[in-house]
């Protein structure tokens, strides 16, 4: 799932100043799961900013309105009748998402009213965290499908280092050490003897170096 | 809600308008209690009667105020007396989520208040709900309401 937090109120008002029609989209997939740009999270934003105008004298138009998936033309297809009869649009989905609807509607103003921050999972109600850093050369399986590249501070692929007290990580006292929980579930699996291979380091050239990256299946495509 | 402000409306509450969302475990004769006062001061006073106060999202608090609610509340029972353990500890911390986004739009907070009960407190919503608003003579109504 990708994770995202809302912008400050202050920095989305700027965003949308000299606009008086706004339609606010949402995205009902990972941004809804953390609570950040789901129908719900459209309500708040659009209740706040219409009160705002109100507070302020200013006339603004608003309109909600989520979409299941905001990175993925079919969906996006949605806006189509809505898309001229509105100023701008701000958005609720990830980074992503932002860029797939302005990619579909090129004239459009397409705004973001997230900051998309991670990969992560939902830990518990409330809490999401961060463990996957989509490095593109994935090794989850010699570390009982702990990463160490996102979950160790230090991202070691052998480690522990000698910072680890009582489970948890020198750097941060709250997170768990990647490392305690890699070694404990590997002795749970029988599988210690990953432990005596030294691993190279990450082949980064997979993420970083080469612009963008892109998947294309050929049995996907038209 | 009207935001329509009557001249001879009862000087305690100032002409404002209330919301009041309660959980209903508080007052199990609240649908009847809390007639009198609804016909008493009309659309200046809604109540929304939750079956839990842990239902409270803070949309529901933020549309109140946005429909011309000048104070709105959440009145839960005690605190370690909820019925569903821990409904009303989650109403607070939706209550302090919409507070922190309508201070974002220069609100005040205080448009936006819990209220625990007591521990053994026994009373009606009716007798409540005159309680609150008696006590909110000094704020004024909201800035949305102009």
């Amino acid at each position: 799932m990708i994770t995202a937090e809302r912008k400050p109120l202050s920095e989305i008002k700027e965003m949308i100043a000299p606009y008086r029609k706004i339609l606010i989209a949402g995205c009902g997939s990972c941004v809804a799961e953390c609570a950040a740009g789901g129908e719900k999270e459209v309500g708040l934003i659009a209740s706040a900013l219409r009160m705002d105008a109100k507070k302020e004298g200013r006339d603004l138009k608003i309109k909600e309105i989520t979409l299941d998936r905001q990175c993925v033309y079919e969906f996006i297809d949605q806006l189509t009748d809505l898309i001229d009869v509105y100023d701008a649009v701000l958005s609720l989905g990830c980074g992503a998402g932002v860029q797939a609807v302005a990619e579909v509607f090129p004239q459009a103003i397409i705004l973001p009213a997230l900051n998309t921050t991670f990969i992560g999972e939902t830990k518990e109600a409330g809490v999401w965290v961060e463990n996957c850093r989509a490095c593109g050369d994935c090794k989850l399986a010699y570390f009982a499908a702990v990463c160490p590249v996102t979950r160790c501070s230090k991202g070691l692929f052998n480690g522990p280092c000698g910072g680890s007290k009582d489970g948890k990580c020198e750097v941060d006292p709250d997170t768990p050490c990647a490392w305690q929980l890699i070694v404990e579930r590997l002795d749970e699996r029988g599988q210690l003897d990953h432990l005596k291979k030294v691993y190279p380091p990450a082949d980064w050239s997979k993420q970083q170096g080469k612009g963008p990256r892109k998947i294309v299946r050929e049995d996907q495509t038209t | 809600m009207g935001v329509e402000r009557s001249k001879d409306m009862d000087q305690r509450t100032a002409g404002l308008n209330f919301a009041i969302f309660f959980c209903q475990q508080i007052d199990g004769k609240q649908d009847t209690n809390r007639r009198a006062l609804e016909k008493e001061l009309g659309s200046r006073i809604r109540f929304f009667p939750l079956p839990c106060s842990g239902r409270i999202e803070p949309l529901h608090l933020l549309r109140a105020l946005e429909s011309g609610a000048d104070k709105v509340y959440i009145v839960t029972c005690a605190e370690g007396a909820c019925r569903y353990r821990e409904g009303n500890t989650r109403a607070k911390k939706r209550l302090t989520f919409a507070q922190g986004l309508i201070q974002e739009i220069g609100l005040e907070l205080e448009r936006l208040e819990l209220i625990h009960l007591a521990p053994g407190t026994k009373t009606t919503i009716d007798e409540l709900a005159r309680g609150l608003i008696a006590r909110e003579a000094l704020i004024g109504p909201s800035p949305l309401a102009r």
